[in-house]
């Protein structure tokens, strides 16, 4: 990994944008006609329309949250709700706009990979613009598609899931996407059925001022299993963008499903995403979140172990270089017995940038035989980087063992030490410290993605010494 | 916000003629800092579980100020079981009692050959006034609510003050204590170690066993010059009934050391706050403390640990078993400056559950802004392990004593951290009670 640090440069390697081509956008600004317009423009069902009416509501009536990150900076009134990309849905590669293909060639997505990988939503501003399902996973019943589409094409299964985890009253910024959502994935696996390969959807802001708020609904039947997997990388603008997501985890019996998760919005973006998943009986939910860029994000993602016999796992890595505040964390809220947890954080400050961990645990009086285990770890590079660590527990039940260690240090000058007395500069000496400090994290993740992971840390860790 | 706007005044006149008399009753500083904490407190609504942070765990809306008023006085045979307890512990040490109508010293002859000065407060405002000024300077007037109704309210209180390169050679031990039914009572003991000089110091709250509904506003503000040493013990015994309020801080200057624990064993509900300050390089904190909760007992405790001095070092470990339907909360803050480089600090928060319908929270907290430093917190709750309370009884011992045993341990591990033998082992014996089923709640009282 350390010689792929010298072949960056120190430049936002993805901080290009294309001539915006946009054909359809709402005007700035939130207002009751806007949400109407956007789902007037889908031609959604009267049910949605009036969902998003009332979340609009509940919107206004929010006050900011007082707690987490400075989010002063985000001018509602100055961002557009909803853009339409130029050109319809495309089912085949040749048909995606030559403009936007370029955009996902630097990116070095899918060509080579798309034969392996089971189905590539790349969301390009708010709608999905590419979309391939390998046909096997259509023959097992398996619905991958976005979220328009999922409301479209399968109004009985979408209506019955979506915003039951939840709802759009829930915070100010889940009301604020349950008004204006749009795209984002729509995953259905029936039962018994284990899609073996990663399901992979790529997000991109690509127009100025564009907030995007999409929204992801996953469904995993009973005994079915899936991984889906999220990255994002944002085109640098000079004003700040807002990306306000809302993602819904439902695994019934014995399911199992993995969401795995890496942010690299530009350094403009304010981040705040409501992330929340239900395992019922004996099912396994794993979040697998990293976040490397935006200014300010803050995401907790959440597993409510509401069954029996319930797993629950978060590995969460956060990096905040200068001007970033990383407020990232986990929440398992044990309501039934003989559920188990494990949350793994591991953070890394750098410059003036800032990371809080901030977790919930909570075990309901009835939950028996109940298990958390949370472990939370930041590195803290230099003398501007600030690191808080804010976990709340509470336990109302006896049956209960749960434990929770943190710890905050600097790079070990012992350390630095033993590598630079091998020949290794201490760049270099750095760098490798910080990627095995992220290695619990790291080997969680597939292995192109593993590879982009340390690209990126070593590209962020230049010049951190000296 | 609609019943915060109206403000605590107006929920509390009956406080308002009382305080009214002290300002009056006052005179230079103290009357200043007696007018503006009682405009800071008029100013501010109660604290609230919907809108305060610190208090979301800790509801104190059934606490009703107005029906509160003055504290009865209390009558001997609670003086002789406060003698009683000072007797078990630390024979030796002057014994302070802070109770209406006002404060009674036992003054020790060693203390006073050495220059200490062992007094109420409110005579060291007439006698010493610019000692009391200089260690009343590092609690502000308005800080919370409480913190300004004690600045407004305090009478009586206890004054300890430490000449430099002085060991105080016995303890000194003030007991706080109230009676009668709805009596309020604000509590406070100041302490000023200078340079080099030591002093063991027992802060004891406590009140008859009963129903009787009282109310206690207490501060503890001890300030510790360049390598001094301060051994601070708080026990807190009040009877079932009894709202308290504390706030306990200790300021250390260059190479201090602290050791505190703390044994909460009474009240209805207690919010108090262990705040150390490290405010010199090299100065050391070590707190430990034990809990015990009961019945429908809550017990909130939260920490600061504020490092903002270079090579300061801070640990604190809260043991806490709860039972019946009583719960914990403990929140605590380990904060550490841009200058505290070197800083070593720690905390570990571990609760043990004895019953279902008992509960502990714990958040402890870590705000880092320098980098050279290792800080870390541990946090667990769990119940008596099965295996544990077998190999007891395979050796003979019976299920219930086999509990006892094991709690007894889960607590004596904090317990070896008190560093007066005397006090531990009246905690000890205190812990040991309530464990045989006996409520700790405030002290039986001979003949009464």
């Amino acid at each position: 990994m350390t010689v792929q640090a010298h072949e960056l440069t120190k430049d936002y390697k993805f901080g290009f944008h294309d001539v915006d081509i946009s054909v359809f956008r709402t005007e700035k600004g939130l207002s009751p006609e806007v949400v109407a317009a956007i789902s007037d423009h889908k031609n959604e069902p009267e049910w949605m329309l009036k969902f998003r009416l009332k979340a609009y509501d509940h919107y206004m009536k929010r006050p900011m949250p007082a707690w987490g990150a400075d989010l002063s900076g985000i001018d509602f009134d100055d961002i557009y709700y909803y853009v339409k990309p130029a050109g319809e849905q495309s089912r085949s590669w040749d048909d995606v706009p030559e403009s936007i293909k370029n955009t996902f060639d630097r990116l070095g997505i899918p060509e080579a990979e798309r034969k392996f990988l089971a189905g590539v939503s790349a969301q390009y501003d708010s709608e999905v613009v590419y979309h391939n399902i390998r046909d096997d996973l259509e023959k097992l019943g398996v619905i991958f598609c976005d979220c328009d589409t999922g409301l479209r094409e399968h109004p009985d299964i979408f209506r019955k899931y979506f915003g039951t985890v939840i709802p759009p009253n829930d915070n100010k910024f889940a009301a604020l996407n349950s008004a204006v959502w749009s795209g984002g994935s729509f995953v259905y696996v029936p039962a018994g059925v284990k899609v073996d390969i990663p399901l992979q959807a790529y997000f991109r802001i690509n127009s100025d001022n564009m907030g995007q708020f999409e929204r992801t609904l996953i469904i995993a039947e009973e005994g079915s299993s899936v991984h889906y997997i999220e990255g994002c990388t944002a085109p640098n603008y000079s004003s700040d963008s807002l990306h306000s997501a809302v993602v819904e985890l439902i695994a019934h019996k014995g399911a199992k499903i993995r969401y795995t998760t890496i942010q690299n919005w530009s350094d403009n973006v304010y981040n705040l995403v409501t992330k929340r998943a239900i395992a019922h009986e004996n099912a396994t939910v794993e979040w697998v979140d990293g976040n490397l860029g935006s200014k300010v994000t803050m995401k907790y993602p959440a597993i409510y172990l509401m069954g029996e016999g319930a797993h629950g796992e978060v590995l969460s890595a956060a990096f905040a270089g200068p001007g970033q505040h990383q407020d990232a964390g986990a929440k398992c809220i044990h309501v039934a017995s003989n559920t188990t947890s494990n949350i793994v954080s591991r953070s890394i400050s750098k410059g003036t940038g800032r990371t809080s961990y901030r977790g919930h645990v909570k075990v309901y009086p009835k939950a028996q035989n109940v298990k958390i285990n949370v472990r939370c770890d930041a590195l803290l590079l230099d003398e501007e980087s600030q690191s808080d660590t804010y976990p709340y527990m509470d336990v109302e039940s006896p049956d209960v063992t749960i434990g929770h260690e943190a710890s905050v240090s600097k790079v070990g000058e012992d350390q630095i030490f033993y590598l630079t007395s091998r020949g290794i500069d201490e760049n270099e000496a750095t760098a490798l410290i910080v990627n095995g400090f992220f290695e619990p994290f790291v080997k969680e993740l597939p292995m192109e993605y593993a590879v982009e992971l340390n690209r990126l840390l070593a590209l962020s860790m230049e010049g951190s010494v000296g | 916000m609609i019943s915060g706007a109206t403000g605590a005044a107006t929920d509390a006149p009956a406080f308002e003629e009382a305080a009214q008399g002290r300002i009056a009753s006052s005179t230079g500083w103290l009357r200043d800092r007696r007018q503006a904490a009682w405009d800071a407190f008029t100013a501010m609504p109660m604290p609230s579980s919907q809108r305060d942070e610190d208090w979301r765990r800790t509801d104190i809306g059934k606490l009703k100020l107005p029906a509160f008023h003055d504290g009865d006085p209390v009558d001997d045979t609670l003086i002789a079981a406060i003698r009683e307890r000072r007797d078990r512990a630390t024979p030796r040490a002057a014994l302070v009692v802070d109770a209406a109508p006002h404060t009674r010293i036992e003054q020790s002859d060693e203390l006073a050959a050495a220059g200490i000065v062992v007094s109420s407060l409110e005579d060291a405002v007439r006698l010493h006034p610019a000692l009391v000024e200089r260690a009343l300077a590092s609690v502000g007037v308005g800080e919370s609510t409480f913190v300004a109704l004690w600045n407004a309210m305090w009478t009586g209180g206890a004054f300890i003050y430490v000449p430099r390169s002085v060991d105080a050679a016995v303890p000194v031990w003030v007991a706080h204590s109230a009676a009668g039914d709805h009596s309020a009572t604000f509590p406070a003991t100041v302490v000023l170690l200078e340079d080099n000089s030591s002093l063991t110091l027992v802060d004891d709250y406590l009140s008859a066993v009963g129903s009787d509904e009282l109310f206690s506003d207490a501060v503890t503000i001890a300030s510790v010059g360049r390598d001094a040493r301060l051994d601070h013990h708080v026990l807190q015994q009040w009877g079932e009934a009894t709202w308290h309020v504390a706030l306990h801080r200790s300021v250390l200057a260059q190479n201090a050391r602290l050791r505190m624990f703390g044994a909460t064993l009474g009240s209805r509900l207690q919010k108090a706050y262990w705040e150390v300050l490290l405010d010199g390089p090299g100065a050391q904190a070590e707190i430990a403390g034990v809990a015990f909760g009961d019945t429908t007992q809550h017990l909130d405790h939260q920490s600061l640990q504020a490092h903002r001095a270079p090579q300061t070092t801070s640990r604190l470990k809260l043991k806490v078993a709860v039972r019946g339907r009583a719960r914990s909360v403990y929140s605590g803050l380990i904060d550490v400056d841009r200058v505290a480089q070197q800083t070593d600090a720690y905390v570990q928060n571990r609760n043990l559950i004895l019953s279902n319908g008992a509960t502990a929270d714990s958040v402890p907290r870590l705000e880092i802004r320098a980098n050279d430093v290792r800080c870390g917190h541990g946090a667990t709750a769990g119940h008596i392990d099965d295996d544990h309370r077998f190999y007891l009884m395979a050796r003979g011992v019976t299920a219930d004593e086999a509990d006892r045993l094991i709690v007894r341990g889960f607590l004596d591990d904090a317990l070896v951290g008190c560093p007066d033998r005397g006090v531990a082992d009246l905690i000890g014996t205190l812990i040991d009670h309530e464990l045989q089923g006996n409520e700790v709640a405030g002290v039986a009282l001979v003949g009464a």
